[in-house]
């Protein structure tokens, strides 16, 4: 590597619970990762530290004010918004709601009760709680209206009703304004009427408040997602805002000419002055799926299944012929949002999650919890004494103790071997290999059925697929976790640790922009139908084009640059799933053209389920339609190398470890990863070292390191 | 973070200090072996009285060794008897069984119809405490909730057998041919009954 000419192009962080993974690329595609503890107080701190430590790797000097000049994009994704939603320290938010819908907070709806709950505890109904209300009752005021659920005005806004409870908000110290009334994603203008006469009573106050409404943060329907979004959007995206306001002024004053991005659940960039910011709510693991479908258009897979496995949970996602799935109603922090978001399915399984024994059933009880960074698992020994997945890998030779985070923390494996035994393998009467390896399968098992049961309960066969393991722990436990997992093909990539972060890299910059319809197409419908439906359609997406022009040029986007992609979502009439359809045509201008839209959806339909499984006779409803603005960013260029010999190089030999597999001692070669190239192929029993990760590579199998840069498990 | 509650943070759960992700994280985590032990310690030292307690009944009730008995007993140090009586039958009882009555609680649209439910409140004689609330048809015998074998229970599941050994059998027949001997007798020698289907009655 020629480190004088590298020069950051794209620099990207994932600001994760522990750390701040910074991945710095250069024009040739080459990589540089950086590593930093994360600082909830001021992410920036964090942000910093990480970016000196990737450019340290390149030899670039952040202090000089030009350090940062060539860089075309620079992307942020973080937890702020999660923690300042987890510790109810956002803004002072008043909410003015329809009247008579006062108490929508404390009522939720049922699901909310149980909302990020792991299955054992959905089922045991004392654990069930509400969440404690974002705004309290004293600061939700109610305001006389109407609006049908067809758009009709059944009572006038009582506009002195809203002028009183502003006051009344301002007076108790509000800093910020929400406002929802029922089916205001059909007609806004109760809403856009009550903002009006907030900010004109706030100025007459002598205040200036921000004021958000529920059509403008989320026009859709069911009324306590679109409360959480827009009440969300005031409590704590405008405070993630600030700090992120304070990264920019960094990266802008070392250089960086482009403003800073952001990653949208969606899978989009929007720069961080973007007015629904609450949109980034769930940025991180979306990396992770992002990259692996760009990695699949590069290398011509279309059809993966990503595994990441980090220190805390396992993330499963799916990619279908090149497509990401997106869940429309997603759960984050306890709140339900009717926001997309790319389908990721989550356990709690990871490196550094906690073994027990239930103390009545003797059971290996694992997790849900996790030891995070600090303390950390046994062998970090910073005083932790429950036995971690780590510490089984450790004892099961797997892991190097000298060589963890590069060497930079000193692994103490006797530690870890006397506190398994005292927890785990003499109450069960165990030896403790046999236990570890028992704690171990049983870890991989729980993946595997994550797997499987995201892939088979869609109806598609993992024979289909090829596997993407990445996270820290993936490449230690892919071989485990896909035993018996009929797959097209396993891999991984060296870059692993940092993957999500090489992910956000690979994202253009777009929006997405959705509001609520309310369109029917009869089975038989004659052209006159189908007429007013294409009509309905072209107006919704001609309204929303306007708005994602007027928003991405005020980023600075040239107007040309800008693609257009106009989508409905089409389901059965009658059935509750619908199925996100890309419309042929980007206006709907005769009844043929709502005919093709229709002929797309049953399509894929039949892809998704089965043909049998279409059901025409009971017509088509078309309940939300999207358009989706989308201009190309510079991205990470993968890059085919030629392939050399099949035998590593010497360099690369590490010498011989002894790991426990299946109930004996292997002599293990180990090898350091950065010295392997194109072409070389692995026997196992192997392991495979980097400084961020490991690779096991069992008997009977081998890695092949391809030109694309993927290592393959065969 | 403490892998099992220490007895500090089980003393915080009874006495309503700790917050609700506490809570919930000992819920949804095992339990560890002597959690039912650290329990019962605790229990004791809450009491004024000395008596052992075998087993606690409720927020306020013990089943508590005496003098070879076992007998409920609540926290003021009021005393309902032999555990295998019911307990309610020596409490005094405040019946809900008018409209007006229930509507006490279930004011409106939300009242029952008393001729098809009853609502019994069971307070202690010592404290006045509430200390059990059943909800049956009018006429229906009054409930005996729990009836625990308790050599059963310290023997088998705890494996630390209780001294002597008592069965556990349903007593509170005794207890309701006592009530009617004494109403019996009452009659005979011509006091006359104030009559109320449901009062108090101190046994002892």
């Amino acid at each position: 590597m020629t480190q004088e000419t590298a020069q950051p192009l794209i620099v990207t962080c994932d600001a994760g619970g522990t750390m701040t993974d910074i991945l710095v690329v250069d024009a040739a595609g080459r990589f540089s990762v950086g590593k930093a503890s994360t600082t909830p107080q001021d992410e920036s701190l964090g942000f910093w530290e990480s970016l000196e430590d990737a450019l340290g790797g390149w030899g670039v000097k952040l202090d000089g004010a030009g350090a940062l000049k060539p860089l075309e994009a620079s992307i942020y994704t973080g937890t702020t918004m999660l923690n300042t939603l987890l510790q109810r320290r956002g803004k002072r938010v008043g909410l003015i709601i329809t009247k008579g819908f006062e108490d929508s907070f404390v009522v939720e709806r049922g699901f909310q009760a149980v909302a990020g709950y792991s299955y054992a505890d959905r089922l045991h109904t004392v654990t069930h709680v509400h969440n404690s209300p974002l705004v309290p009752r004293h600061l939700v005021k109610g305001a006389t209206e109407r609006i049908d659920l067809f758009g009709n005005v059944v009572i006038p806004l009582y506009e002195h009703e809203v002028r009183d409870a502003v006051t009344e908000l301002i007076k108790a110290g509000v800093e910020t304004i929400a406002i929802l009334f029922l089916f205001s994603y059909i007609n806004p203008a109760h809403e856009q009427s009550a903002a009006r006469i907030a900010r004109q009573t706030a100025k007459r106050m002598g205040r200036e408040i921000p004021v958000f409404i529920s059509s403008e943060i989320s026009p859709t329907i069911r009324e306590l997602a679109r409360l959480n979004s827009v009440v969300i959007q005031a409590y704590a995206a405008e405070p993630v805002r600030a700090q992120l306001f304070h990264i920019e002024d960094r990266l802008e004053r070392a250089g960086a000419r482009n403003p800073l991005q952001t990653v949208l659940a969606y899978g989009g960039l929007a720069p961080v002055r973007y007015p629904r910011l609450y949109e980034s709510v769930v940025s991180g693991p979306v990396g992770g799926l992002l990259g692996a479908r760009y990695l699949g258009e590069v290398t011509g897979l279309n059809n993966l299944i990503t595994a990441d496995m980090g220190g805390t949970s396992f993330d499963v996602g799916l990619v279908t012929e090149g497509k990401i799935p997106l869940v429309r109603e997603p759960e984050f922090a306890r709140f339900i949002f009717n926001l997309p978001m790319v389908t990721i399915n989550s356990i709690g399984a990871g490196a550094g999650t906690y073994i027990r024994l239930d103390p009545m059933t003797r059971r290996i009880i694992l997790g849900p919890e996790s030891a995070g960074a600090e303390p950390g698992p046994v062998c970090y020994d910073h005083g932790n004494e429950i036995p971690t997945v780590v510490d089984c890998d450790l004892i099961l030779g797997m892991v190097n103790p000298d060589y963890y985070l590069g060497g930079k923390i000193k692994l103490n494996k006797e530690k870890a071997l006397r506190r398994f035994r005292e927890e785990i393998a003499d109450p069960l009467g165990l030896n403790v290999y046999d236990a570890a390896q028992g704690v171990v399968r049983l870890i991989n098992s729980l993946m595997r059925d994550q797997i499987r049961s995201l892939v088979l309960a869609k109806g598609y066969s993992t024979m289909d697929y090829t596997l993407i393991a990445f996270g820290g722990a993936g490449p230690m436990h892919m071989a485990g976790f896909t035993e018996g997992l009929a797959l097209k093909g396993l891999a991984t990539v060296p870059y692993a640790a940092a993957f999500s972060a090489f992910g956000c890299a690979t994202v253009d910059y777009s929006h997405r922009y959705q509001r609520s319809t309310h369109l029917f197409v009869p089975a038989g419908a004659g052209p006159d139908v189908k007429a007013s439906v294409a009509e309905g359609l072209t107006r919704a997406w001609r309204e929303l084009e306007q708005k994602a022009l007027a928003e991405m040029t005020a980023e600075g986007f040239d107007r040309a640059s800008i693609n257009l992609q106009q989508a409905a979502f089409v389901r059965y009439g009658g059935q509750l799933d619908d199925v996100e359809v890309f419309s042929p045509t980007s206006r709907m201008n005769t009844p043929a053209d709502v005919d093709a839209l229709i002929a797309r959806f049953e399509d894929l339909y039949s892809r998704i389920y089965v043909s049998g499984a279409r059901f025409p006779e009971a017509g088509f409803q078309i309940l939300e339609v999207a358009a989706v603005a989308t201009v190309p960013k510079v991205k990470p260029l993968i890059e085919r190398r030629p392939l050399g010999a099949p035998t590593p190089p010497a360099r690369a030999r590490k010498g011989v470890r002894k790991i426990y597999r299946d109930g004996r001692w292997h002599d293990a070669q180990i090898f350091e990863m950065g010295e392997l190239g194109p072409g070389n192929v692995i026997d196992g029993p192997a392991v495979i070292e980097a400084s961020n990760t490991t690779l096991l590579v069992p008997e009977r199998r081998r890695a092949r390191f391809d030109e694309w840069g993927l290592i393959w498990v065969e | 973070m403490e892998t099992y509650p220490t007895k500090e943070v089980l003393k915080d759960l009874i006495e309503g200090r700790l917050d609700w992700p506490r809570i919930k994280q000992i819920m949804s985590s095992p339990k560890d072996s002597d959690r039912f032990m650290k329990y019962l310690a605790l229990a004791q030292e809450r009491v004024k009285w000395t008596e052992q307690i075998l087993l606690p009944l409720g927020e306020h009730l013990y089943i508590v060794a005496k003098n070879g008995e076992r007998v409920v007993k609540c926290d003021c140090g009021q005393e309902f008897g032999d555990w295998r009586g019911n307990w309610k039958l020596r409490a005094l009882i405040y019946s809900r069984d008018t409209r007006e009555k229930l509507e006490g609680i279930y004011p409106g649209a939300r009242c029952p119809d008393p001729q098809w439910c009853e609502v019994r409140e069971f307070y202690c004689p010592g404290c006045g405490t509430q200390l059990e609330v059943e909800s049956v048809p009018p006429g229906y015998p009054i409930t005996f909730d729990f009836l625990p074998d308790l050599d059963a229970f310290h023997e088998q599941w705890l494996e630390r057998p209780l001294p002597d050994r008592i069965e556990a059998q349903d007593r509170s027949g005794e207890v309701i041919r006592r009530w009617v001997g004494d109403l019996k007798r009452e009659k005979r020698v011509g006091t006359k009954h104030n009559g109320k289907a449901t009062g108090s009655r101190k046994s002892r």
